[in-house]
């Protein structure tokens, strides 16, 4: 069953195909990184801009990556849940449009799901149930996921996302690459490895806090704080110090939670997915603690970590297995929870 | 030659289906904020009801806007992918051509007005009739409407939505005699405009294919503005 999988939710405008929801075989990304750099951020109509000027390019490219032509696609699986609204809608007209061109079967995808199935593309033996942390820019989620698509929803963030702090702290300390599209989260992973991390005792939010939700901004701002102090008082500013300092308190409040979670449950297998689950730092310390609990741990690849189609078309494969397909008239859900998707979103 | 149009720009989402000069369908309903909804599945009845497939069709028109942002955005997505996957050529046509051309009246000149969001802006293009063909003079227009009566030469005709309204304060402005027509794009009138230009061997690029915005959106017109003022 050979899957097209297009993704436009945020600034990446993606597509891949996917054989029998796990062999990749293209999985193209063209980054909106020179307009996000003029900007310093995304703007969604710039963004929902590009997308429509490069839908068809992408989705052929991961056709002649992959050698196939549309006569060989079985499927169209597309974000239509979660993310820019604007955006999502190119992703999903163009999807539409394939699928009935071609009379192929449409799926409508949680795009967080498909950060979720990523981890599955990578680790075919990631075994259920388990929990999973799944962070990026736009979302912290902790779940509790009892078979396959199937998520109960343990905790959040009540601000920011964790991307999101990294991106602002990042942008606040100066350190974004100007020619590379890596974003802060990347920069600050980099940096801290030059640092160390207990020079600056940051707050560490909501680790005590008895429920399974986080909270970022606040610790954004002790950073902002400090830097403003030291400045005032004519310290010396050491960026990596700093950098390594913030990196391990968001990574302490993740790892902490998330394995509170599997004692709780009892869980023996922790899955980590998003564009956060990249951070080298995230990876080892997780790594560290889970060994010491005697708890797997699953990553999945690099590229995978961050916005791709290849996850949206495994994650609308195992919703097909299962006869979940969308019509013709499927809309865009920029809100939607991931538990218990309404019926009325997915057709 | 078979062609489908389709236009979802604006206040009016619109589906038609020619064959030469004969037109086989058109089916149009005001839009309200579900045309990614919509559009795909009125095709599909459109087609239907014509006792038509889209293997049927030999190529497909797309009214290019301007108009609402998300709007063109979703007619000209569907308008090319439709085209990429079923390997038909697409041809974009500026919906203020199809207002004009639905506007026709004799060898008057016709400008095209189209509301900009909210505000008192609009969006205007003069065109020329030649027989069964529109020539576009001069630039489009991104404006307020009194700004338009230095485009209209002599005896012009108004074409869209609420014109009369325009017509009544260029009248007052510049004393122009302007005669308003009303005017909705509609899905018969885009594929045959497309059908003209594929009958002149023309057609266009189907991966390149964009929006008319006609207006840079806000953010970038921020950026231009603020590095205009900091030259
Ligand atoms: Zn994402």
């Amino acid at each position: 069953m050979l899957v097209l999988g297009i993704e436009t939710s945020c600034d990446e405008t993606a597509a891949a195909l996917v054989a029998d929801g796990k062999d990749i075989l293209s999985n193209i990304v063209a980054t909106q990184f020179d307009l996000l750099k003029k900007y310093g951020g995304v703007v969604p109509e710039i963004a929902a801009r590009r997308h429509t000027e490069l839908i068809g390019y992408t989705v052929e490219e991961a056709l002649d990556k992959a050698g196939k032509t549309l006569d060989d696609v079985e499927a169209v699986a597309v974000s239509s849940m979660q993310g820019l609204i604007g955006c999502l809608m190119v992703g999903v007209a163009a999807a539409k449009s394939i699928s009935y061109a071609r009379g192929l079967p449409l799926i409508g995808v949680h795009h967080v799901e498909g950060h979720i199935f990523a981890n599955r593309l990578s680790n075919p033996d990631l075994p259920f149930p388990h929990v999973c942390l799944t962070v990026s820019g736009g979302h912290t989620l902790l779940l509790y996921v009892k078979e396959e698509s199937s998520y109960e929803l343990l905790g959040t963030t009540l601000d920011d996302a964790a991307g999101e702090a990294f991106d602002k702290t990042a942008k606040f300390l100066g350190i974004l690459y100007a020619d590379r599209n890596t974003g802060g989260g990347r920069a600050i992973d980099e940096l801290s490895r030059k640092g160390d991390r207990l020079a600056f005792n940051f707050p560490r939010p909501m680790l005590r806090n008895k429920t399974y939700d986080f909270s970022f901004s606040g610790l954004k701002t002790s950073v902002i704080n400090m830097f403003k102090d030291r400045i005032a008082a004519g310290k010396k500013l050491p960026l990596a110090d700093i950098a390594a300092s913030f990196q391990e308190a968001v990574v302490d409040v993740l790892v902490v939670k998330t394995l509170r979670a599997a004692d709780e449950y009892g869980m023996k297998a922790v899955s980590v997915t998003g564009g956060v689950s990249a951070n080298s730092r995230l990876r080892s310390a997780f790594e560290d603690a889970c060994a010491a609990k005697g708890v797997a741990v699953y990553f999945p690849s690099l590229s995978l970590c961050t916005d791709n189609a290849a996850m949206i078309a495994a994650a609308g494969h195992a919703r097909l297995m299962r006869g979940e397909v969308s019509g013709l008239r499927l809309n865009v859900v920029p809100n939607s929870p991931l538990e218990g998707l309404d019926e009325r979103d997915i057709n | 030659m078979i062609v489908l149009g389709i236009d979802t720009s604006g206040y009016t989402n619109a589906v038609g289906i020619v064959d030469g000069d004969k037109v086989l369908a058109d089916f149009a309903y005001e839009a309200k904020t579900d045309s990614l909804q919509r559009i795909v599945a009125d095709i599909d009845a459109t087609l239907k009801e014509a006792g038509l497939a889209l293997s049927d069709v030999e190529g497909i028109g797309v009214g290019l806007g301007p108009g609402s942002w998300t709007g063109i955005r979703v007619g000209v997505t569907v308008g090319k992918m439709l085209a990429f996957a079923s390997g038909k050529p697409v041809c974009g046509v500026p919906t203020l051509e199809v207002l004009a051309f639905t506007a026709r009246d004799g060898s008057r000149p016709i400008c095209s007005i189209i509301k900009v969001g909210a505000g008192d802006a609009v969006y205007a293009a003069c065109y020329h009739p030649e027989g069964d063909f529109l020539d576009r003079i001069g630039d489009y227009y991104v404006g307020d409407v009194k700004g338009l009566t230095g485009m209209l030469t002599g005896s012009t005709v108004l074409a869209g939505k609420d014109v009369k309204e325009y017509a009544r304060v260029i009248r007052k402005e510049s004393g122009t005699n302007v005669k308003a027509v009303e005017a909705a794009p509609g899905g018969a009138v885009v594929a045959c405009l497309a059908a003209q230009r594929f009958a002149r061997g023309e057609k266009d690029d189907v991966l390149s294919l964009t929006p008319l915005y006609l207006k840079e959106s806000t953010a970038k017109a921020f950026v231009n503005k603020y590095k205009r003022g900091h030259a």
